[in-house]
């Protein structure tokens, strides 16, 4: 009582403080008791004094008094009312502020660098962009192989490798709640505010999510691929997605086609997703300085040859094409179970001089494969978004691509044909391509690439997503354990129980290692230019590499090293 | 002349004596285990679990739950092995400028474990954070020179970081004394 009574004084002073702000005028000073404030306005000069509960300010020919003593007579009669204005006066207070706060954020995955693709792309950029925004991110992922322990990567990214062995396409073994003491530490030592996971084909972020929400954290849940409905395997993913997102805080989307495939699999609703499309490094897709020779067509095709990226239709597509146009060429990189097929096809039509499979391309090398080509040759059969096409439109290529997922919601029209997934619509497709192709400047798309997209806008929608979770007030536990009854019969039940265990779990834990005896990390303050040096800060170490080693404790000694200054 | 500097947590306690007499300065620093009653306790009832698991599996009749007996025969036993191992009383690190690091670690038992590392064998002290399946921990070791691996510093105990950093701060001015002496010019 003694508290709210202090509390709503200070309110009081603190309104008709921005009163008189807002009126242009100003403080002139408590003495004893009484706090004095000075009112100009446009044509009167008005002066007054307020001493105890009465004032004279005069604002809009109101007397400021009025509003101050009504809101304290309505404090007065109504218990209730005066939480709720209490509560209202706060969160004004705490949302002011709250805009201009950074966040803390841990990204989960399974897939990160030293692996290579679009999510590990993905987390690393945002990361990067997010960390130039001025918020604080690390990120956390599996052991591979010797990498292990904690590292930095440039801009003082924090990469925790936890030794968890995968055990399946790259999957970390889902064991429910084995890993909920690494997590719980790792929130805690870095003072996390925000979980975001990456991938439904990741245990660890499932698992991340799971635990993070039982602690009470905001999680927000990104998404990056199309998923089916119909086959076994999917349908077990999309239950195990439907646990997830069930109290997920809000969840992102690579585009408005992976957005509905998400809220149909997952039962969302859908004012929680949002949709951020991925981006690209534009400043490394640059078009061939020279425009290059159209006398002779060159198609160029890098994608993983399997039956999920189209593999099969382009064996029936490029000995067509090579057939109707004789000054076509193809140049084919990358590999996967399907290159034999890509490789019979070739033989038997005799296209060794027209078709040229270079293998798998590092993706260092893409470019400068890029840009021997004129036009670029997409045919996935599902995709939730396709950043290839991104780069190959950056190199300046025209782009050809089944007409499937959220493909045509990257592209400008004139920047793309489409076709359906069929070798006849393709050959047709490819047809339109070579007749637009004269029209076609590289340069010019290059640039048009460069506005429409990057991860510093990436980034700074990243970032309204977050402001939006942390506003979103926190739940107990009976409140969370009724959105999981609601995902099915008996799923629900078994959801329940096992947020309850982990709930327990969770309890049992802080009595025998109780949060004040983990220690926090200080934050590391990079340098702005990032030498190798003697001394280093956020940088990666000189700290030799060491033979490999098996167990944890031995690769606990390879983790780099940083000066102590800034825990000083 | 001798300073002391003392400080504690739940579990450990650092002291830190400075000796300047005579020629040279040794700085002695020593992390001592504090004596926890719990671990007695759960020796104790592991103990007891241990007599009576073996009490029951001789009077057993053969057939009746005798595989869960052996399994909790085999928990016991290891659980006895484990709170049996030799309790560390101290580890201590005692800086000798331009001669030395000694590294040792003392035993309730009575026994101690020394290891002597000459300066110029210190390419740096490092603090590092050890991430294992279930935790994260701060560590201080040495990189030495012409060794693969760094070597611990504290092998046996965690001390929290608060009081590995005036260790290895004081193990950084001894290695650095030393490289500016090195250094030409």
């Amino acid at each position: 009582m003694a508290v709210e009574c202090c509390l709503l004084r200070r309110i009081d002073l603190w309104v008709e403080r921005e009163l008189v702000a807002a009126c242009g005028g100003e403080e002139l000073g408590d003495r004893d008791g009484e706090t004095k404030f000075s009112v100009t306005m446009c044509n009167d000069d008005v002066c007054g004094t307020r001493s105890g509960r009465s004032s004279s300010v005069v604002v809009d020919g109101r007397p400021v008094t009025d509003f101050v003593s009504r809101r304290r007579r309505l404090h007065q009669s109504s218990p209730a009312l005066r939480r709720l204005s209490l509560c209202l006066c706060f969160c004004l207070l705490v949302s002011e502020m709250g805009d201009q706060s950074k966040h803390r954020i841990l990204m989960v995955s399974d897939f990160f660098f030293p692996n290579f693709g679009g999510v590990e792309n993905h987390i690393y950029y945002l990361a990067q962009c997010l960390l130039k925004l001025g918020h604080k991110v690390v990120v956390m992922t599996h052991a591979y192989e010797t990498r292990s322990g904690v590292r930095y990567m440039t801009g003082g990214l924090k990469v925790y490798y936890i030794p968890w062995k995968p055990f399946l396409m790259q999957n970390t073994l889902p064991t429910f709640y084995g890993t909920l003491p690494i997590i719980r530490t790792i929130l805690i030592r870095e003072k996390i505010s925000l979980v975001h996971g990456h991938q439904a084909f990741s245990t660890l972020c499932h698992e991340a999510l799971m635990h993070a929400r039982t602690m009470g954290y905001r999680v927000v849940f990104t998404d990056h691929s199309l998923y089916g409905f119909a086959d076994a395997g999917s349908i077990h993913m999309n239950k195990v997605l439907q646990f997830t997102l069930a109290d997920v805080t809000q969840a992102i989307c690579v585009s408005h086609t992976s957005k509905e495939n998400t809220v149909l699999r997952s039962g969302l609703p859908s004012e929680k997703v949002f949709v951020i499309p991925n981006a690209m490094d534009t400043a490394m897709f640059k078009p061939a300085p020279e425009q290059l020779c159209r006398d002779e067509i060159v198609i160029v095709v890098i994608s993983r040859l399997v039956y999920r990226k189209g593999a099969d239709l382009l064996v029936e597509v490029i000995p067509e094409v090579c057939r109707l146009y004789p000054n076509v060429r193809f140049i084919v990189g990358g590999d996967g179970p399907k290159r034999v097929r890509l490789e019979e096809m070739r033989e038997k039509n005799s296209l060794q001089d027209r078709v040229e499979m270079l293998g798998a391309v590092p993706h260092a090398k893409v470019r400068s494969v890029l840009i021997l080509g004129h036009i670029f040759l997409n045919s996935s059969l599902t995709e939730a978004f396709c950043i290839a096409i991104l780069e190959a439109a950056s190199c300046g290529l025209l782009t050809v691509s089944t007409r499937v997922g959220g493909v045509p919601e990257v592209l400008p029209d004139d920047m793309i044909v489409l076709a359906k997934p069929d070798p006849v619509d393709m050959v047709q497709a490819i047809r339109k391509a070579i007749d637009i192709l004269p029209k076609i400047d590289p340069h010019a798309m290059h640039l048009r690439m460069k506005k429409l997209y990057s991860w510093h806008d990436v980034a700074k929608r990243t970032e309204i997503v977050y402001d939006r979770a942390v506003r979103c007030s926190n739940q107990n536990l009976l409140e969370r354990l009724s959105r999981y009854l609601t995902c099915g019969t008996w799923a629900g039940k078994l959801f329940c129980l096992v947020m309850i265990i982990d709930f327990l779990l969770w309890h049992l834990l802080k009595v025998f290692q109780p949060a004040a005896d983990i220690e926090v990390v200080p934050d590391i303050v990079t340098p702005p230019c990032q030498h190798v040096g003697k001394e280093q800060v956020g940088t990666v170490s000189v700290v030799p590499e060491f033979s490999s080693s098996c167990d944890w404790e031995a690769s606990c000694r390879q983790a780099p090293v940083w000066t102590a200054e800034s825990i000083l | 002349m001798a300073a002391e500097y003392c400080s504690t947590n739940s579990r450990y306690t650092y002291v830190h004596e400075d000796q300047k007499g005579n020629l040279e300065a040794i700085d002695a620093h020593h992390i001592l285990l504090r004596k926890g009653n719990s671990k007695f306790v759960l020796l104790f009832l592991s103990a007891i679990l241990l007599t009576t698991t073996a009490f029951s599996l001789s009077t057993l009749k053969h057939g009746e739950s005798s595989n869960i007996l052996l399994w909790s025969l085999l928990l016991s036993t290891t659980l006895v092995i484990v709170f049996l191992r030799k309790p560390v009383e101290k580890e201590s690190v005692i800086i000798m400028p331009a001669f030395g690091v000694q590294l040792e670690t003392h035993y309730r038992s009575g026994g101690t474990i020394h290891r002597f590392i000459p300066i110029d064998k210190i390419l740096k002290p490092v603090l590092n954070e050890c991430v294992t399946p279930v935790t994260c921990y701060w560590s201080l070791s040495l990189i030495l020179r012409e060794e693969e691996e760094l070597l611990l510093v504290f092998k046996e105990l965690r001390p929290p970081v608060k009081m590995l950093i005036p260790v290895w701060k004081a193990l950084c001015v001894a290695t650095d004394s030393l490289e500016t002496i090195d250094q030409p010019g």
